[in-house]
């Protein structure tokens, strides 16, 4: 579904952000990538969501080179990749419900699908009950579910997330990250760029490792990989 | 475009309008302002217009023929200007017959003439009327008739009509040049408010972005914004210029007797042609600007 062969992202004339990068993500698979920060794992997930052009090498999204993308593509890409953000990246004007909805409604969806997909995906994040309150009156953790809801309501095949628990206490990260975990037995594939080590020895999956820019691990069922 | 799309643009751009307030007042009131000085010009022009038409259609010349004038000067009178060259018309207008102009030309209000109806009553006099072949030549040939024999005074409009036209050509470039000057400003300013709206909805956007919104699907509140605020700016003058016109057509037929005006709907009609246009294009030029250089997508 992503493959990745060759790839380099230079960021003006010396630094190499990312170098050699050769990756191939399947259908299904949850997948951790980890690092310290600098050593590339934004910008990786730039060049996901195409906010970045990579240098060289190629890149295939959905069996698609996205270098060949035309800029009114890119927001058709971006329907089928759910994104999870440290910060939540919520509207606080507007209750858990019209936050969900909001990814649906400004990709142009009818009223009918909005009321359909809304609770189903505040079903799965288990936040029913708190569909009409504002994001302020909520925990982190219920803040960081609706954040997860918002990237699954328009179903897409690939979920991102960028450091999740980055700004959570440890339980409520097992939460989250149970969450994504649950999603993706569901049937989605998921990509959770982070550095809590914890989480990623407990949940035994594939671990890429990043450092100053090179892919330096690849495991299956891994742990969180310190070079040093 | 789909329906329900345009509903939400139109939505959240009166949001927007709403949230800010004093920023939306301003654009709003720039644009009236402008457009109101514009549409004022445009009345102007149209009267002005119909005056001189009016004028042309009138006689260039009018010769009143002395009181006192014997027979053979009036008839050498009027050897002289029918055998003058530069002269087209020549139209002789007895008293009897000014005095029934007159009286039609000042229609319901006649009754000011009552009292004057018998011949030895009637103020008027003889008069020839003239018509030169070529307008320019208005000012030289009336000179030249007022040392014709029999000739009591001679009436050649210029002296009134170039000032008058002079007058408003003047104040019509002062008026552009202002005029240009404001819709700048207008511009300015509705692209400084959606710059505002850009700012506030900055986190909006970013996500609007990231579930996939097109390009366009972003752009279109703004633009929607500024089109609004640049349609309220242009009805606004209309109605002040409706109402106004009005009562000036009003106050005129009541008090200046010889003026005619053109009808307030027929003014309002070639307004609204010029201005609610002028008031979109406004709006959506200062949208654009902002769209273009801070609505990064």
């Amino acid at each position: 579904m992503i493959e990745m062969h060759h790839l380099y992202k230079q960021f003006g004339s010396d630094i190499m952000a990312l170098s050699d990068i050769n990756l191939t993500i399947d259908r299904g698979e949850f997948i951790f990538i980890v690092g310290a920060s600098g050593a590339g794992k934004s910008t990786l997930l730039k060049l996901l969501l195409r906010e970045l052009q990579p240098s060289r090498g190629v890149l295939k999204i959905f069996g698609r080179d996205v270098t060949r993308f035309k800029n009114r593509d890119v927001p058709y890409l971006r329907r089928n990749i759910g994104m999870v953000f440290q910060d939540f990246r919520l509207l606080s004007d507007r209750n858990v419900f019209d936050n969900i909805a909001f990814a649906l409604r400004v990709i142009g969806a009818s009223k009918r699908e909005i009321r359909k997909r809304v609770p189903l995906a505040l079903e799965m994040v288990k936040l029913k009950d708190k569909a009409f309150k504002k994001p302020d009156e909520l925990s982190g953790g219920e803040q960081q579910r609706v954040g997860v809801a918002r990237a699954l309501v328009n179903r897409p095949a690939v979920v991102i997330a960028d450091e999740p628990t980055g700004n959570l206490d440890p339980d409520t990260s097992m939460d989250i990250m149970n969450l994504l975990s649950e999603i993706n037995i569901r049937g989605t594939t998921v990509i959770v760029a982070t550095h809590a080590k914890e989480l990623v020895d407990h949940f035994q999956k594939r671990v890429v490792v990043l450092e100053n820019g090179f892919l330096i691990s690849d495991r299956e069922r891994g742990v969180y990989f310190n070079a040093r | 475009m789909r329906v329900r799309s345009l509903f939400y643009f139109l939505g959240e751009a009166v949001k927007s309008i709403a949230r800010n307030g004093w920023m939306s007042v301003a654009s709003i009131a720039v644009v009236a302002i402008t457009l109101f000085i514009l549409g004022s010009f445009m009345v102007l022009n149209y009267n002005v217009a119909l005056f001189t038409e009016d004028i042309k259609e009138q006689v260039q010349i009018v010769l009143y023929i002395d009181d006192d004038a014997s027979e053979e000067e009036k008839a050498e009178l009027q050897k002289q200007l029918v055998t003058h060259n530069q002269l087209e018309e020549v139209r002789f207008v007895s008293r009897e017959e000014a005095f029934e102009r007159l009286k039609e030309q000042l229609g319901d209000r006649s009754y000011l003439l009552e009292g004057y109806e018998n011949e030895a009553e009637n103020p008027l006099r003889d008069s020839y009327e003239l018509r030169t072949a070529v307008p320019e030549d208005v000012p030289e040939v009336g000179r030249e008739v007022e040392n014709f024999p029999g000739v009591g005074h001679v009436d050649y409009g210029s002296g009134v009509v170039e000032p008058l036209f002079q007058f408003t050509g003047v104040v019509r470039w002062v008026g552009l040049a202002f005029m240009g000057g404001l819709a700048v400003t207008a511009i300015f300013l509705i692209a400084h408010t959606i710059r505002l709206t850009v700012y506030i909805r900055r986190k909006e956007i970013m996500i609007m972005k990231y579930v996939g919104a097109t390009d366009w699907f972003i752009r279109w509140p703004f633009i929607f914004e500024g089109t609004i605020l640049g349609l309220i700016g242009a009805v606004l003058p209309l109605l002040i210029i409706y109402y106004g016109y009005q009562s000036a057509v009003e106050w005129m037929q009541s008090n200046i007797i010889f003026i005619s005006m053109i009808p307030v709907e027929e003014v309002i009609q070639e307004l609204l042609k010029v201005l609610l246009p002028l008031g979109v294009a406004l709006g959506i030029l200062g949208s654009s600007i902002s769209v273009r250089r801070f609505l990064k997508v």
